[in-house]
């Protein structure tokens, strides 16, 4: 045979993929779960940028790259609720706002950052779990409900899977400095697009 | 080789909605085609065409080799000398190659004769690898076509297995995939090698190029201020190397696909060294430099193709053919290189020109391009093909 035997035909389908980006049901904390022992990580958790300069090794900068970060990320994948007493419940009612999306978030608590620099940074945000008929109140955990341990620790033991690897956040300080050879050169072709493959 | 019409299959334009193949159409005229299809026999395929493309890649290699280690002749294929040490670093590394594609002229008699070598932004992938084969596929499973046709298309599959490889090298990395804003056919083609990368395992991001950004250190930056390690770009590295962050090119740690070298081979000053390492080869057609025409005082007619160029742009004819077909474009002005005018073979009303696909070293399939004139370009119809 001189073709592909076989092509995964359903990743190919493009279709579904046009979706709202949220899901129409809200997340919340699906299900609380420990961590595991067996293969762990030390890590901080910083309250602040400069809680995150006198714990760990970052650089006042490094902390404000790490502290924004967390703080997207946190936006992105804080569990969501659909009313504030839901939100409330889990996580304290003064400590949950609205998102722009229209659900009811936690306030990040704090942030992650891993001593393994072989991880690059992390940053991922955790929540302070305030249920008081749970177990786990006053516990800190991450955006999927995964528990680091009790709150005000000065650093954690966590798998190495909850530190997946991260690209080191930087600061860009200018962009648009490709590009301008195909911009300059599409003025030709009455306003249809170029491809510049071949 | 015989060009047969089909059926085209009911509502397919719907099966391309579905997949996400948007460019089939473009500007109300038709650049996917299935009203038709080539047929080819096996020997036609591994004689005629995929023997000669891996010979023809390790020529293309052997001309690698040589240029690099000559700074006059760095100068003739107007390579930047700033990024001199990019490009053989880069070559001297054994920085993985990803794809390449070379254009041949071909009937199903004789010898298939090299146009050109697009070995650094090669597009029309996603046609190939996959839509073609659904449309075997399709064909088959509904008793139209018989179930013994096979098609010279391992394309998706070998890109997958480099994509593990290029991991394997360079592990833990993400490979961000760029292309230019506004061209829906790049995207489409970026979008698809995405796809294979994923299906590979490797995690993956996209920026555009225009969008790339630049740390304080010189690092490059995607839009969310990730510094990018490993980067497929299906921009043309002349262009690159005349921008503004060129200056950082080499400086930052950057896994490139297509690595730099591949600069020498998306060039068509390629092809006039190819004919002075391998005369008379047969795959190849007489080429000469520009200062070097008296070589070819003894040939009726050549076709003058820019230095760099893109999609089939600003090529004209000399000589005998003098006038007859020219295409427009906005290259040329790094000069020109001239090769014996080789028409297409037709098929019908047809200039009919194949594009041989490699996977690094290994030949992995064809795409069949039709266009009414002589030069084909950008919008030159793709028709599916057969072996039977």
């Amino acid at each position: 045979m001189k073709r592909s035997k076989q092509i995964n035909i359903a990743i190919m389908r493009k279709e579904l993929i046009v979706r709202p980006l949220l899901k129409p049901v809200a997340l919340a904390v699906a299900s609380i779960t420990l961590v595991a022992c067996g293969n762990e990580e030390d890590v901080k958790v910083a309250s602040s940028v400069d809680d995150c300069v006198s714990k760990t090794d970052l650089t006042q900068e490094q902390c404000e790259v790490a502290y924004q970060k967390a703080l997207e990320e946190a936006a992105r994948t804080a569990p969501r609720y659909n009313s504030l007493s839901a939100c409330g419940i889990e996580f304290g009612q003064r400590y949950c706002h609205q998102s722009p999306d229209g659900f009811f978030v936690p306030y990040m608590s704090g942030f992650m950052v891993s001593n393994a620099f072989h991880h690059g940074y992390v940053y991922n945000p955790v929540f302070y779990y305030r249920n008081s008929r749970s177990s786990y109140h006053g516990r800190v955990m991450l955006s999927d409900g995964t528990v680091i341990g009790s709150a005000g620790r000065s650093s954690y033991k966590v798998p190495k899977s909850t530190l997946s690897s991260k690209p080191t956040p930087t600061r860009t300080v200018s962009r648009g400095g490709f590009g301008s050879v195909a911009s300059a050169k599409s003025n030709w072709g009455g306003g249809k697009s170029k491809s510049w493959g071949g | 080789m015989f060009r047969l019409p089909i059926m085209e299959r009911a509502q397919w334009q719907q099966r391309a909605k579905e997949f996400g193949f948007e460019f089939h159409t473009m500007y109300g005229e038709k650049y996917w085609d299935e009203t038709a299809y080539y047929q080819f026999t096996l020997e036609q395929i591994e004689k005629g065409i995929e023997g000669p493309t891996e010979d023809v890649h390790q020529m293309c290699l052997a001309v690698v080799e040589k240029v690099i280690h000559d700074d006059e002749l760095m100068r003739r294929f107007c390579l930047p000398e700033g990024q001199w040490d990019f490009i053989r670093q880069s070559w001297l590394n054994g920085d993985p190659s990803l794809y390449s594609r070379l254009d041949f002229a071909y009937s199903g008699v004789g010898d298939a004769k090299l146009y050109e070598n697009n070995a650094d932004t090669p597009t029309s992938i996603y046609e190939t690898g996959f839509w073609q084969w659904l449309w075997l596929q399709d064909n088959v499973d509904s008793g139209v076509l018989s179930s013994h046709s096979d098609q010279f298309n391992s394309l998706q599959e070998k890109l997958v297995n480099r994509f593990k490889e290029i991991s394997i090298l360079t592990p833990n990395r993400t490979l961000h995939f760029a292309c230019c804003k506004g061209t829906p056919e790049d995207r489409g083609t970026v979008q698809y090698l995405e796809d294979c990368a994923k299906e590979a395992g490797l995690k993956t991001a996209f920026v555009y190029m225009e969008d790339i950004g630049r740390d304080v250190s010189g690092s490059f930056t995607d839009l969310s201020d990730h510094i990018i390690t490993s980067m497929f770009k299906l921009y043309p590295w002349e262009f690159m190397f005349q921008e503004e962050f060129s200056t950082d090119l080499g400086n930052n740690n950057i896994r490139w696909v297509e690595p730099p070298w591949k600069s020498i081979l998306s060039n068509k000053a390629l092809l006039p060294m190819l004919w002075k390492l391998f005369p008379n080869h047969p795959n190849l057609l007489p080429a000469f430099f520009e200062d070097e025409l008296h070589l070819a005082s003894d040939i009726d007619s050549l076709v003058k193709k820019p230095i760099f160029s893109r999609e089939g742009a600003n090529i004209s004819f000399t000589g005998k053919q003098k006038g007859m077909a020219i295409s427009d474009g906005p290259y040329g002005e790094e000069g020109f290189i001239y090769q014996k005018t080789h028409l297409l073979p037709r098929f019908g009303d047809n200039y009919t020109l194949i594009g041989s696909w490699l996977v690094d070293n290994q030949a992995a399939g064809i795409s069949v391009r039709e266009d009414s004139g002589p030069i084909t370009q950008d919008m030159s119809r793709y028709l599916p093909h057969i072996i039977l």
